[in-house]
């Protein structure tokens, strides 16, 4: 359960929101829409504690992140899988290396039992044959994948997905909204997902929140944005169902 | 505009007010950052890994400069020693010259100069790229301690190698001294190595190491704060690494003079 309660943030006198409110629900998958630069990243970063809000409260299992201490902050992280809108691979390192990171430091698994993981999330993301290859040398969609990966490989309660489907093709894209329904059913993963891609908004979101101006415009579920009488909302629902969109963005 | 809401009476007070506000706003972050890695250096599971990975890359990247600085410094020291001294001066003086003002100064400076621009240079743009594709963000989320995991190694890692390098450069310089005066200024090697040994105190070294010490934590903790709060980008990451370049050796020839004043 995470309660997102009058959120203000700005940054060097940008004002990015000006009180954002909702909730995500145990085992539910809430989606996220609004414009590009309204400061979604910034609100997924702020649930696990990466970056301070001015003003507002964030619950998670009822404790507030926001006046966490960092050892409390890393236990919370523990527990969240966060899919990075660019990946943030470590280009250092190889995938393999990329994944096996977290289970080596967080868990006490044999060698053979961290090569096992790594192949099986990379197999649950579709791809294989990449654990010895550099990031570098991966397509941004790949990237997306593998950073996904990454953020399951310890079995989180919570994810965080910063546009899961954008750069993906049709079916791969489909693929991953599987794969996060997947987690919901089969895991009982609470969820929130930021995308510009209503298709796949529809496909993953139990509810939905519209964020506009750095307010939340309107929270309910599928029904219920769509059904809205209010201009804003509707209009952005229609825009971003057109054609041309879906699957870019 | 900025005059008066600021409160300064004229521009040039007040940009010196801003830029001292602004170094002390960065000093204060700084020292946070450096207690912030002090007071978690028990947790040695957080960064003990690294550090082998991180004094290989050190060694690695400068040895060969390094020798290579110090061998000349070593010969040129030699030769201008042999030039400038009067006809009545015996000759053994050029090895008590090259053996003082190699181990005193010539190599811990120049090392750390040379090191400045490659390791310091290097750290900032390998962290300013990693905060700016959020790297950082992404080892936080995955509950690593940032901090511990990418600066605690890497300014280990340069308190260690830096005195290494250092004694292979005196070594490298006071063989360039050798060479220097046996070639070209026609010392023989008996009597440049007695001068030597005649002034030679062990104390001179161990200054010399000290320094290294320090000159090693100063570049690379300079590096670290400046790629890991990098901000704007790639290009402030160009921005930042080109910072670090110059503070480094102003922060490297000011602290050299106050180890002086201070230890001799
Ligand atoms: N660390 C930061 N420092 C300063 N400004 C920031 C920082 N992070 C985000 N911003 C600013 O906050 C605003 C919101 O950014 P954010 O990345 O959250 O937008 P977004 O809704 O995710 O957009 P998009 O859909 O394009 O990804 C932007 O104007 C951005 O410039
Ligand atoms: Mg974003």
């Amino acid at each position: 359960m995470i309660l997102i309660e009058n959120i203000w943030k700005q940054f060097s006198g940008k004002q990015v929101h000006r009180g954002i409110s909702f909730d995500v629900r145990e085992k539910e998958t809430l989606v996220v829409l609004g414009k590009s630069g309204g400061g979604k990243s910034v609100l997924l970063k702020m649930v696990i504690g990466l970056i301070k809000p001015d003003a507002g409260r964030i619950l998670v299992d009822g404790k507030n992140v926001v006046e966490m201490t960092y050892p409390e902050l890393r236990a919370l992280r523990f527990k969240f899988g966060f899919l990075f809108q660019g990946a943030a691979l470590f280009d250092s390192m190889t995938v393999g290396e990329n994944i096996a990171l977290s289970l080596r430091r967080h868990a006490d698994f044999a060698h053979g039992e961290i090569r096992d993981r790594i192949d099986y999330a990379l197999h649950i993301v579709g791809l294989d044959n990449v654990q010895h290859v550099m990031p570098s040398s991966l397509s941004g969609g790949m990237k997306k994948r593998v950073g996904l990966a990454r953020s399951i490989a310890l079995t989180p309660r919570y994810m965080l997905y910063d546009e899961p489907t954008t750069g993906l093709d049709v079916a791969t894209a489909d693929g991953i909204n599987l794969l996060i329904n997947e987690l919901r059913s089969s895991l009982g993963v609470t969820s929130i997902v930021v995308t510009h891609d209503i298709h796949s908004a529809f496909v993953v979101g139990d509810r939905f929140a519209v964020l506009e101006k750095g307010e939340t415009l309107m929270t309910g579920t599928r029904e219920e944005i769509q059904n809205s009488d209010n201009e804003e909302v509707r209009k952005y629902i229609n825009s971003s169902i057109s054609p041309s969109e879906s699957g870019h963005a | 505009m900025t005059t008066q809401s600021t409160g300064y009476a004229f521009p040039f007070f007040s940009t010196i007010g801003r830029r001292g506000e602004a170094f002390f706003t960065h000093l204060g972050k700084y020292c946070s950052l450096m207690w912030w890695m002090v007071k978690n250096l028990s947790n040695a599971r957080e960064y003990s890994g690294n550090i082998a990975q991180q004094m290989v890359l050190i060694g690695n990247n400068s040895m060969l400069i390094v020798v290579f600085v110090a061998t000349f410094v070593g010969m040129v020291t030699s030769v201008q020693s042999a030039y400038q001294l009067y006809a009545w001066i015996p000759r053994t003086v050029v090895g008590s010259l090259v053996i003082k003002s190699v181990l005193l100064e010539l190599t811990p400076l120049l090392t750390a100069l040379v090191l400045a621009g490659k390791v310091g240079a290097t750290i900032t743009a390998e962290l300013g790229s990693m905060r700016v594709s959020e790297q950082v963000d992404a080892l936080e989320a995955l509950a690593f301690d940032s901090i511990s995991f990418l600066i605690t190694p890497r300014i280990l890692a340069g308190i260690i190698m830096f005195p290494i390098l250092v004694v292979f450069g005196d070594v490298m310089a006071v063989l360039g001294g050798l060479f220097g005066a046996v070639t070209i200024s026609h010392i023989s090697a008996a009597a440049f190595i007695s001068g030597m040994k005649s002034s030679f105190e062990v104390w001179d070294g161990v200054f010399g190491i000290i320094k290294a010490t320090f000159f090693g934590f100063t570049i690379t903790s300079i590096a670290c704060y400046q790629g890991y709060f990098v901000e704007g980008g790639s290009e402030g990451v160009g921005k930042a690494t080109m910072g670090t370049v110059v503070l480094t050796c102003l922060a490297v020839v000011v602290m050299d003079f106050v180890l002086a004043s201070i230890l001799l």
